[in-house]
């Protein structure tokens, strides 16, 4: 018996002996806080401050999660390789998207970490909605750099907390339908949504405004991640189309249905949304894409490329680097005197004033102070609003308007 | 929105849906094939056939890229299922020797977890080794003379034209190569020594063991077939549709699996047909209903399928020995 | 002290498991599950499943639940504990189905999505009906109940597998369902599509709202201890009874003139109400629901906890949930990564001391590890000093000693992949060989898990956990295939 004995007591003590060193080493991050951070906790900067960064890393939306996740961590590599005296450091949370449970999950825990003064994120509007409740709760400000859902800042329940550099919904669609409908004078145009919360939002909006415009629109509708074979969808897309609405995010999904389209004979123009603004995956010729009005040829596109990209430009990523600016600038300078507020940094979210010489983005980044019409406070004030791209023949994307 | 019939879509619907019906066909035999010998759900399959479509897509970057490959087509797309069908189907007895020969005399739900564990291994490994990005075949493109102005490549080209409809090459392609590897796996298990103790593991494996067939080597090339073919699907897919990425082996074994079950879990000719019902019903829901109820429209075919004919099309109704 | 006198100890073959075995039958199963019992953490498992009685672990359980919110914070609490709480209670009601009377359901998260998408119909804004919890739950749990009773019945016609398809299907179908097809009732999308269904009232506790995440802590422990003391009746009823007999043979249940259908639809039934009560639970704690909360990985995780725990085990299934929730969140990439560095090479050398025999050996290796380290970080820094100069992610206060053990090159790519691949296929090998050359192998690999760890994991935690979670089930289901306390069995042929 006693030799039975001896592997379940050394399994019991080292079990202790972890829950020890694991008690210890999390006891210099949480045993120091007080038990619950909100608004007002005077929380003492240092010299590494924390941006909490929440992005969908694995999961069915993994490939744009990622991309997000990088290139708001590209922000904070940048800032600590040009500040000697100041660092910062971010906190990831996987929000697995579409299972908003984890978004919410991510959202509690970065609020009761005392050490996260601004979150970068989430992605998705749906996990805005679920995480406005718990970020509130402990007064943090979050910056999405893709939630474009109109109501998430109109209808005043995240005022305050809720930031986004991404134009909305309502800003997005009727610069496109313009364009459809105005610019390039077509009357006979399908809208294809990809049955998630981003692509619907648009389509209804452009499909009204198409609509009351006297075109002919037809609607389609395709899980986008789920789908392989295009060409069913192709199908039924009729051949004197004009052409193809598609708000989605997976480029190269976009580029696989362009091909389906043109081996099937069907010349229709297809006209894609931010998300699909990807010169490396989505390059059918003569499609249009709206997306920031960037310079393309900035260094830190092309640092990112060469660094954390990979070989790619991952440009969905890059608002998430916009919001990082935004959160950082806020933080930096609610710690001017050694400590700072959530609530401080919020305010200075708030007061973000970035010119467009220094904005990634391409356009000056002020929030809206008084709401009107499609702009709610959190909203950027105009002129933030989309370009639109046409791609040539040899996949360049070239600014058309 | 039903769009009004005409010959065109429908000739369209059938050809998709015949060249996505014979790869779900593919994956489908490597799992009634396991189903029959075994009777577990190898869950880990679609993964299987995840790595396949990746290893071809490695094999298509050493050569040069789609791009700009360094040898001709035909040796290339040659080399990339062979690469392919051999690392899967290796992969497939790994799995077989340290996930599931372990728990030959478990309950029968403790294999069925462990094949969960090894889908969710390999799938995140492929995300961790692979990244999360799409990786294209790109073979529209693909041995084009001019890619970098999106001419289309000899892949593409129309081998014959029905009533409008192109039928592309790489389809025939598709076509061509499932129709062989049929014939060949048939062969095999109706001519050969190897299929005559399959068949017979398959039918009572203790009795077979008895007679002294060495079931473990007859299960491990079980495994390796069935993951060669799903490593062979894997190419055709990158062929087929381009995007390769980490998420793809769950649906489509879903889809193998669903192919396998309708036609007659267990039976070579109910696998082919099977996958081919699916690929087409896919097909004609998305063409003619649309995108918002074709999912709904396949599984409830499927679930009416089983619930009238339990045992599925071709399968032979399952006796239960007491 | 008395030794296991009883039980002829036989030596075991190394590879004794990976031999057909033909002709074993339950008694020999049964001795084997006895023996098995008596040694390592099952030994202690059952050690205490025995000494205790139901009612002394339910206290434990209950009193070390309650005192949770006194020492967690508000995100801890609610990513440790409620949502632990949510996997017990899911366990519970899966434990019914295929633990007691032995069906496969895999739709089983589509009944959890019922319910909750049902509770959130009934209390939201979506279509103004606000009622009260006390109304409310009642009627979700038994309308789920229903839809399961619905469900179950193809069981009667179905063997096994077919069933596990059939449901699996209903489940996908769920989804589907919900996300897109989203049929328009009164003017509106009946379950709001990708959108879902957002604001749904908090719990309430007779008008009471339950709006603090300690409040709805505490009644979601109130609602599960219920629950596991309403369970551990019904298993011990007539009922309970016949679902055990069903579940190990269900032929011969038939001959005792059991009516299997019908226990096989009350168990279906049973089932689905407490994934209903779930449901009620996630809605009102999430606030929202949408389509992809009800996907496949959260049906794998719930079968997960059953099944780690061990099937037909409460106590069991409070422990998976326990494991499951609480290494997923620990794992998870907010944590600070140090955190997860000194735990992962703890539970590395924990393993180690399990593993390894006798004690000098163990000295050995990790000897032979930390000199091994040394010895081929000077080497590559010698060849070449880019590939030492890639940086340790977050070392905290490690930071320093690992970079001077470990190689990270700068770039480390290509690298890390290789090495990650590498130790695969050496972690496989090692369980193949055995005496000195496993020794000897053991270093090396044990050194490239250092690697791997530190170039790839650190790097990706949120990939890194579904991986290691992957191999914990793989590994947990060859080692030991009925759970932690559960009971061996094995097919009868």
């Amino acid at each position: 018996m006693r030799k039975a004995l001896i592997p379940i007591l050394t399994a019991l003590t080292a079990l202790t002996a972890l829950a020890v060193a694991v008690g210890t080493a999390g006891g210099s991050t949480t045993a120091a806080q007080s038990p619950t951070t909100s608004d007002r906790t005077l929380i003492t900067c240092g010299r590494t401050r924390t941006i909490g960064v929440a992005a969908p890393i694995t999961g069915a939306a993994a490939s744009i999660g990622s991309q997000q996740g990088r290139w708001a961590r590209y922000w904070v590599t940048r800032y600590n390789r040009s500040h000697r005296r100041t660092k910062f450091r971010t906190v990831v949370g996987d929000t697995q998207l579409p299972d908003t449970a984890q978004a919410i999950q991510v959202a509690e825990r970065l609020a009761s970490n005392s050490q996260v003064l601004g979150v970068v994120g989430p992605a998705g509007s749906q996990e805005v909605q679920v995480s406005t409740a718990p970020f509130k709760n402990g007064g943090l400000g979050f910056v999405s750099g893709s939630a474009t859902r109109t109501s998430l800042t109109t209808d005043g329940r995240a005022r305050g907390y809720f930031f986004r550099v991404v134009p909305n919904d309502d800003q997005q669609g009727p610069r496109v339908a313009n364009y459809i409908r105005g610019t390039l004078r077509h009357s006979r145009v399908a809208i294809v949504d990809a049955q998630n919360s981003y692509s619907t939002g648009l389509s209804d909006t452009v499909q009204r405004i198409l609509r009351s415009r006297g075109v002919n629109v037809q609607r389609e509708s395709v899980n986008e991640a789920d789908t392989t074979d295009f060409s069913s969808l192709a199908a039924r897309i009729p051949a004197n189309t004009q052409s193809v609405y598609i708000p989605w995010q997976l480029a190269p999904k976009a580029q696989l249905f362009g091909q389906a389209l043109r081996s099937q004979g069907k010349r229709a123009v297809l006209f894609g949304s931010d998300g699909l603004f990807d010169p490396d995956s989505f390059k059918i010729p003569g499609s249009f894409v709206s997306f920031f009005p960037i310079n393309l040829q900035s260094p830190i596109i092309a640092a990112y490329r060469r660094g954390p990209g990979r070989g790619k430009s991952e440009l969905f990523g890059l608002p998430s680097y916009q919001a990082a600016d935004v959160v950082g600038r806020a933080i930096d300078k609610a710690c001017a005197n050694g400590t700072a507020t959530r609530a401080e940094v919020r305010r200075n979210i708030n007061q973000t004033n970035i010119t467009q010489s220094q904005s990634i983005v391409g356009f000056r980044i002020r929030f809206v102070q008084r709401p009107r019409g499609v702009l709610g406070r959190g909203d950027m004030e105009s002129p933030a609003n989309f370009g639109i791209y046409r791609i040539n023949n040899r996949g360049v994307y070239v600014r058309v308007s | 929105m039903i769009v009004a019939f005409n010959a065109e879509l429908f000739i369209q619907l059938l050809v998709n849906g015949i060249t996505l019906g014979s790869l779900y066909g593919l994956i489908a035999l490597g799992y009634s094939m396991v189903y029959g010998i075994l009777k577990l759900l190898n869950f880990a399959h679609g993964d299987v056939y995840m790595i396949g479509a990746f290893v071809g897509y490695g094999v298509l970057s050493l050569l040069g890229g789609p791009l700009s490959p360094n040898i001709a087509l035909a040796p290339l797309i040659v080399l990339m299922f062979l690469a392919a069908m051999l690392v899967s189907g290796l992969l497939g007895v790994v799995i077989e020797r340290f996930a599931y020969r372990p728990l030959r005399d478990a309950p029968r739900i403790a294999p069925l977890i462990s094949a969960l564990g090894v889908s969710f291994f390999l799938q995140n490994s492929a995300l961790l080794v692979f990244g999360s990005q799409f990786r294209s075949y790109d073979s529209f493109v693909l041995g084009s003379k001019n890619p970098e102005f999106f001419e289309p490549g000899p892949l593409t080209d129309p081998v014959f034209v029905v009533n409008n409809v192109n039928v592309q090459l790489i389809q025939v392609i598709v076509l061509a190569t499932t129709a062989g590897l049929m014939v060949a796996l048939t062969l095999l298990v109706a001519k050969t020594h190897l299929g005559k103790a399959m068949r017979a593991t398959s039918y009572d494996r203790e009795a077979a063991a008895m007679m002294g067939i060495d079931t473990d080597r007859v299960i491990a090339s079980t495994f390796f077939i069935g993951s060669l073919l799903a490593g062979a699907a894997g190419v055709m897919f990158g062929l087929l549709f381009s995007q390769v990425f980490h998420f793809m082996g769950f649906l489509a074994g879903l889809k193998g699996f669903t192919a396998a079950v309708v036609g007659g879990i267990g039976s070579i000719p109910g696998a082919m047909l099977g996958g081919l019902l699916v690929g087409l019903a896919e097909s004609f829901a998305a063409g003619y209903l649309g995108g918002r109820w074709s999912d709904l429209t396949v599984f409830g075919i499927l679930i009416l399928v089983l619930l009238i004919r339990p045992s599925g099309l071709l399968g032979t109704r399952a006796i239960q020995k007491v | 002290m008395q030794t296991g006198g009883d039980i002829p100890e036989v030596p075991g073959r190394p590879d004794e498991r990976d031999r057909p075995r033909v002709g074993v039958d339950e008694w020999v199963a049964s001795v084997e599950g006895r023996r098995e019992d008596r040694v390592g953490f099952a030994r202690l498992g059952r050690r205490i499943d025995a000494l205790l009685p139901p009612w002394a672990r339910l206290l434990i359980f209950g009193v070390f639940a309650a005192t949770l919110p006194f020492w967690m914070d508000r995100g801890d609490l609610f990513a440790y504990g409620i949502f632990t709480l949510i996997y017990i209670l899911l366990g519970l009601g899966l434990n019914v189905v295929v633990g007691y009377a032995g069906l496969l359901d895999l739709g089983y998260v589509a009944l959890f999505g019922f319910g909750a998408y049902f509770y959130a119909l009934l209390s939201s804004e979506q279509y103004g009906i606000h009622w009260p919890s006390a109304v409310s739950i009642p009627v979700v749990v038994v309308s789920t109940a229903l839809l399961g009773l619905v469900l179950g019945i193809p069981s009667r016609r179905l063997l096994g597998d077919y069933l596990a398809i059939v449901t699996l299907f209903f489940g996908q179908a769920f989804v589907v369902f919900v996300n897109a097809a989203n049929p328009t009732v009164r003017g509106k999308g009946l379950t709001g599509g990708p959108n879902g269904i957002a604001d749904i009232d908090p719990n309430d506790l007779l008008g009471y709202e339950l709006t603090t995440r300690r409040q709805q802590y505490w009644f979601i422990l109130g609602i599960v201890l219920l629950v596991l003391i309403g369970l551990h009746f019904l298993s011990e009823s007539r009922t309970g009874r016949a679902w055990r007999a069903l579940r190990e043979d269900p032929l011969a249940a038939e001959a005792m003139s059991m009516p299997v259908n019908r226990l096989k639809l009350k168990a279906f039934a049973f089932g689905a109400g407490i994934a209903g009560l779930a449901g009620c639970i996630f809605a009102a704690v999430l606030t929202a629901v949408t389509s992809g909360n009800f996907a496949l990985p959260i049906l794998i995780t719930i079968y997960a906890v059953v099944i780690l725990g061990g099937i037909g085990s409460l106590t069991g299934v409070v422990i998976g949930a326990i494991v499951i929730n609480v290494s997923f969140q620990f794992l998870a990439p907010e944590n600070p990564q140090d955190n997860a560095r000194i735990l992962f090479y703890a539970v590395v050398v924990l393993l180690l001391v399990l593993a390894v025999r006798p004690w000098w050996m163990l000295g050995v290796v990790l000897g032979g590890v930390v000199v091994f380290g040394f010895a081929a970080h000077a080497i590559a820094e010698a060849i070449d000093p880019s590939w030492t100069a890639g940086a340790v992610v977050e070392g905290g206060r490690l930071a320093g000693v690992i970079s001077d053990w470990v190689i990270i090159p700068a770039g480390n790519d290509r690298f890390a992949n290789v090495a990650y691949i590498t130790l695969v296929v050496a972690v496989l090998a090692l369980t193949r060989i055995r005496g000195w050359w496993r020794t000897i192998l053991l270093v090396p690999t044990l050194y490239l898990t250092a690697i791997v760890w530190e170039t790839s994991f650190v790097e990706q935690p949120a990939v890194a956990r579904w991986i290691l979670f992957g191999a914990l089930l793989v590994t947990l289901m060859t080692v030991r295939p009925q759970g932690l306390l559960g009971t061996p069995r094995v097919e009868i042929v």
